[in-house]
């Protein structure tokens, strides 16, 4: 299954960990993606999908103060996004928008809208609710949970609240669940912590070691996707949280990231440092049945793997599908290459 | 006549058509318009042949006769002609005579008829006349004779009355006669044909008559009773005294039902002693020559048992002749239970042997029994029996394989658990678990083969069936063994939650590499050998149909088998990588790298890692082949990854510390990319040693890397991952056999490392080379101590 190089590359300077999908630009397929680099000097780009989607085009080349390690673009302005970055010891998060000068070009200044400047620890992502319009924002650090209320418009950030996950319990990332603007994801060592924003408690929690990342299935409730360093992919289905519901082989070496696609129900992709990109295909199992289909499975057990893109020179730790043209996602290796590709000829035939 | 008539007039009909059709056209074909055709052109194509056809024209024909020919033909013509129309007038002639003379005779015929029917008439009014007279006659002579005749009739009646109440009068003594002489049946001939008046008069005239012959035909019930149940009499006796008893009216049903249960309870005691020779056959079993005198004497009883049970059957056919249902019911309860006693023993683990004796010995009864009861059906109903008992015992041999083998597996866990683990526990638990499998098929087989052999009538009809059910069987169970393998390694999920592993209970490492290898085993040698075991003794079956295809597919469980050893392999090397990952997460995020001190030591991590790799070596070590020191391959990638550079090239740069070069270095890095040719790292594993070990190195080196890329550190933290590395490189070549991969993703971790860190200025070489000594000097004198 070696893929030949179907997709359309982008190449970034340095060394890049985080590509986001501009959702709120309705009228383009555009992502943004930040460089990881120690000593240099870090860009944002914007890169946009040219209309034969046969190019992709910089439309805005930004410098960054810091190394980024998370980058999420809004949700409801394309102009504002947030950032993760730390600069050796230090840690910080920032709400940035991108100035009024779109193709020009010559003034390639963010505007810091807001600093979410409270954390104690590492900070290790920012999350915006994934489905319209909300004036709050979730930040991780190593320990706790903020939940901050901002105003885009007055450029201002506050902490509503903040809950420590415990001492011992060191967070590595998250995810807002599409469906519920109350319920949170939080990976850590050793499990899967569900909260519940209003209370700022923790609801359930799926006991799993080694959880990497984490996505809710944004087509179907209650259904959880996360992927682990060793044991591939997991489905869950959070009402049964003890077991999965099923489970895909992953990646060679970790499994580094998991994305359900927005619009086609069981479609997933994940990037492991194997350096490939594998998409999957769960047969959908109705929610009361789970069990039985399980137990069916043996007789109908169709290979979920539908395709492996393995024309990456090294480890692939970020994705994106584009929720304009969901057929569509970018993919970003650790060397800074920006691949973006088309699912159209693996799409199950209806 | 008329016939013939019809026939006549059918000819002259088509006669007419014809000469109409030739007189109207000559060629069929041609209709009026060829014929106008035909004359128009006829000057043209005129010959003499039109003589004969319609549009014969005499002019012309004599113009072109007169044309054509010379006159010798002419003459010669003429006298034809000439001829052909005398003879043409003699056929006239005789024509309209022959038709002239049938018209004559007709008319006579119609003349004589008009004759003969005058006078017929008067004749038969005549006839009619007497026939009346004759009937009156009749009439008299009956009026004269109906009196006398009504008389007679009278006088005949009253003799049948009064004889008729001399014989009631007479029934008593007759009764008393019939007793004396044993002549019952005359007795109820004549009590049951007196029984009408008794019941019309009983009450008045003949009271006395009446309570006397009750008394001698009580007397007569009391005596037939006992002749039904004493066994001593005959059957044909017992038979009428029943026949009898039903005439009196007297209910035979009670009687019936006490026989019956007389005979229920012989049937209970044949069953126990039944139960009695199967255990004895057990104990046979295990006295295997001491006890056969026991087995055939307690086999004598049991049939001697049986053919008095028959006989009882056969009496009881006879004697009631509507009991069949009954004893059908009777018998089928007998087959029944002796089937359902088999079942029990099944439950046990018993061989086909035994099997075969319980068979036998129902199979001898159910024929016995079925000779007087053919209705039964006997040997169909014991069929039936017998198929779903020898399925049973076929399941049951299959499940106790499965136990034995599932027995064998978890002993070697449990002893391994108990940390007894002796230097080849695991070998032990392999070959343990290799021999239940080998050996429990084999047993197995030759079990189902005694039930082959056996040439009873019984299994003969059941032959094709065994057959598909053992190859049945054997496929299940299969399907079963992996997924109880599947269940022993902990791979399988929610499905098998609510089994009998307990959880928590973590499943240990040692078992999966054993289950990796027995999956192999099974593929590569019990699947063929079973197949040719199959082949050759269990071929044929097919009463499955052919639309489902053999029941034994060896490739399907081959495959099946192939994919579980591979998944189980991989499996260890999960585990096996997610307990070093642990380490190595635990290495990386607890210390603060960016404020991390000089590096005196190769830090402890390291032994950790080894003491792992060391763990996983003596494991593999005891199972699994050595397989081919082979080199690197490349063909059977999975996955793949660059290294950036060279190794002169990367230390030439790690003495450079320049900054500003760094850029530079980056796209030097990606250049050098291009050019490289890719480094497969994910080969597949196969079952050896080598294999396994140097996949494991490799994951854990790959994730080292990617734990590296996750840190920033500082001068001193980049020195120390260059130490440990260092030292690694020189330990891990022992461990791994291929050394390409492993150095080179030794060198992409200091390559990451070094992109991650702020300060990258590398250890002097002979600093570098000090510390590992050291450390090895340690670790040779800590092995000599210990």
């Amino acid at each position: 299954m070696q893929g030949g190089s179907t997709g359309v590359g982008y190449g970034l300077k340095y060394q890049a960990r985080c590509i986001s999908d501009v959702k709120a630009d309705t009228d383009h397929t555009s992502f943004l993606t930040g460089t990881l680099s120690l000593k240099e000097e870090n860009e944002v780009h914007l890169i946009r999908l040219s209309s034969g989607g046969t190019e992709l085009i910089c439309e805005g080349l930004f410098s960054h103060p810091n190394e980024i390690w998370d980058l999420a673009s809004c949700p409801f302005d394309q102009r504002i996004f947030s950032t993760v970055f730390s600069s050796g010891e230090s840690y910080g998060a920032a709400i940035w928008q991108i100035p009024e000068l779109y193709g020009q070009l010559n003034s390639p200044q963010l505007e810091r809208i807001a600093s979410l400047d409270a954390h104690s620890s590492k900070i290790k992502c920012v999350l915006w609710w994934p489905t319209g319009r909300h004036d709050k924002l979730v930040s991780i650090d190593e320990q706790n949970l903020f939940l901050w209320s901002i105003d885009t418009s007055k450029k201002t950030a506050q902490v509503q609240s903040q809950q420590s996950a415990g001492m011992l319990h060191y967070l590595s990332g998250g995810a807002w669940d599409a469906h519920d603007v109350n319920a949170v994801a939080l990976t850590c060592e050793s499990s899967v912590q569900l909260w519940d924003l209003r209370t700022m408690k923790t609801t359930n929690s799926i006991q799993h070691a080694h959880v990497r990342n984490v996505d809710y299935d944004t087509k179907k409730k209650y259904m959880l996707v996360t992927a682990e360093d060793e044991s591939g992919i997991h489905i869950w289905d959070l009402r049964k949280p003890k077991f999965p519901v099923s489970e895909l082989p992953g990646h060679s070496h970790w499994t580094w990231t998991v994305k359900c696609n927005p619009e086609y129900e069981g479609l997933i992709l994940s990037a492991g440092t194997d350096s490939a990109v594998n998409l999957w295909l769960v047969p959908p199992t109705s929610d009361d049945s789970a069990l039985d289909s399980l137990v069916e499975s043996p007789t109908r057990r169709v290979e979920p793997l539908l395709h492996s893109y393995t024309d990456y020179e090294d480890s692939v730790y970020d994705l994106a599908w584009s929720s304009r043209e969901p057929w569509i996602f970018a993919s970003l290796s650790y060397d800074g290459r920006v691949v973006v590709e088309s699912i159209k000829p693996h799409l199950p035939k209806k | 006549m008329e016939v013939e008539e019809g026939v006549q007039i059918d000819d002259k009909a088509k006669r007419m058509r014809d000469m109409l059709s030739s007189f109207y056209s000559s060629d069929p074909s041609s209709n009026a318009s060829s014929l106008q055709n035909y004359t128009s052109s006829s000057s043209r194509f005129a010959t003499l042949d039109t003589i004969n056809t319609t549009s014969f024209d005499a002019n012309m024909y004599m113009n072109l006769l007169v044309q054509k020919s010379n006159l010798e033909n002419l003459l010669q013509k003429h006298v034809e002609m000439a001829a052909e129309i005398k003879n043409l007038d003699t056929d006239l002639q005789m024509l309209v005579y022959e038709n002239y003379n049938k018209f004559i005779s007709a008319t006579d015929t119609i003349k004589r008829m008009k004759n003969n029917i005058v006078g017929m008439e008067a004749n038969m009014e005549q006839l009619l006349e007497k026939i009346m007279s004759v009937q009156s006659k009749s009439d008299g002579v009956n009026t004269s004779l109906f009196d006398k005749r009504e008389h007679i009739e009278k006088l005949h009646r009253t003799r049948n009355l009064l004889r008729k109440v001399q014989f009631i009068y007479d029934l008593p003594t007759r009764l008393e006669n019939c007793i004396k002489s044993e002549a019952y049946a005359d007795a109820i001939k004549f009590y049951t044909g007196a029984m009408p008046i008794f019941k019309a008069y009983g009450e008045s005239s003949f009271q006395d008559c009446k309570r006397a012959s009750e008394e001698a035909v009580a007397v007569i019930i009391k005596k037939l009773q006992g002749k039904v149940f004493s066994d001593s009499e005959s059957i044909q006796a017992r038979a009428e005294a029943v026949m009898l008893l039903k005439q009196l009216d007297f209910p035979v049903i009670n009687l019936k039902v006490k026989l019956f249960e007389k005979l229920d309870q012989f049937l209970v005691n044949l069953d126990l002693e039944s139960v009695e020779l199967t255990n004895a056959s057990v104990d046979d079993n295990e006295l295997p020559k001491g006890g056969t005198v026991l087995d055939s004497a307690s086999s004598a009883a049991h049939e001697a048992s049986i053919r008095e049970f028959v006989e009882a059957v056969r009496a009881y056919r006879v004697i009631f002749l509507d009991s069949e249902q009954q004893l059908l019911k009777l018998a089928q309860d007998f087959v029944t239970k002796h089937f359902e006693a088999t079942r029990q023993q099944i439950k046990k683990q018993f061989r086909s042997v035994e099997l075969l004796a319980i068979l036998r010995v129902i199979w001898s009864d159910v024929l016995l029994i079925s000779e007087v009861l053919p209705e039964a059906d006997l040997p169909d109903y014991a069929l039936q029996a017998a198929r779903i008992v020898v399925k049973d015992y076929i399941d049951s041999t299959f499940k106790h394989l499965l136990l034995d083998i599932s027995d064998a597996l978890t002993k070697a866990q449990v002893r391994q658990k108990e940390g007894v683990e002796g230097e080849y526990s695991l070998q032990v638990a392999l070959e343990a678990s290799r021999k239940a499998v080998i050996q429990g098929s084999m047993d197995v087989l030759l079990n189902f083969r005694q039930l082959l052999d056996e040439n009873s009538d019984l299994l003969l009809k059941l032959r094709d069936s065994i057959i598909d059910w053992v190859q049945e069987g054997f496929q299940n169970f299969f399907g079963t063994l992996d997924d109880h393998f599947l269940l022993l390694s902990g791979k399988s999920n929610s499905a098998s939650q609510n089994l009998n592993i307990p959880e928590g209970i973590s499943v240990l490492t040692g078992l999966v590499l054993v289950l990796a290898q027995l999956s192999l085993f099974i593929e590569q040698s019990a699947i063929p050998r079973i197949t040719e075991e199959i082949a050759s003794s269990f071929s044929g079956g097919g009463t499955r149909g052919y639309e489902y295809g053999p029941a034994f597919v060896p490739a399907e469980i081959c495959r099946t088998f192939r994919s579980a050893g591979e998944k189980f392999l991989d499996l260890y090397i999960k585990m096996r990588t997610q307990k070093i990952s642990v380490v190595l997460r635990k290495r990386f995020t607890a210390p603060n790298w960016v404020k991390h001190k000089e590096p005196r030591e190769v830090h402890m991590f390291v032994d950790l890692l080894l003491r792992e790799l060391e763990a996983i070596g003596t494991e593999v070590k005891q199972i699994l082949p050595q397989g081919l020191h082979h080199k690197h391959r490349r063909t059977e990638s999975n996955g793949s990854t660059t290294s950036s550079r060279s190794n002169p090239l990367r230390d030439d740069r790690l003495s450079r510390s320049n900054i500003q070069k760094a850029r530079s270095q980056l796209l030097e890095t990606h250049l050098a990319k291009l050019f490289k040719q890719k480094m497969e790292i994910f080969t597949k594993v196969e079952h050896t040693q080598g294999s396994v070990l140097t996949t494991i190195v490799k994951l854990s080196l790959k994730s080292l890397q990617e734990f590296v890329r996750l840190q920033t550190f500082n001068r001193s933290g980049f020195q120390q991952i260059q130490l440990d590395i260092q030292f690694l490189k020189t330990t891990l070549k022992e461990i791994a056999e291929d050394e390409a991969a492993v150095d080179f993703l030794l060198d992409e971790v200091i390559v990451a490392t070094a992109e991650r860190c702020l300060d990258p200025i590398p250890l002097e070489p002979p600093i570098l080379d000090k510390l590992v000594q050291a450390k090895l000097a340690k670790n040779s004198e800590q092995i000599s101590v210990s």
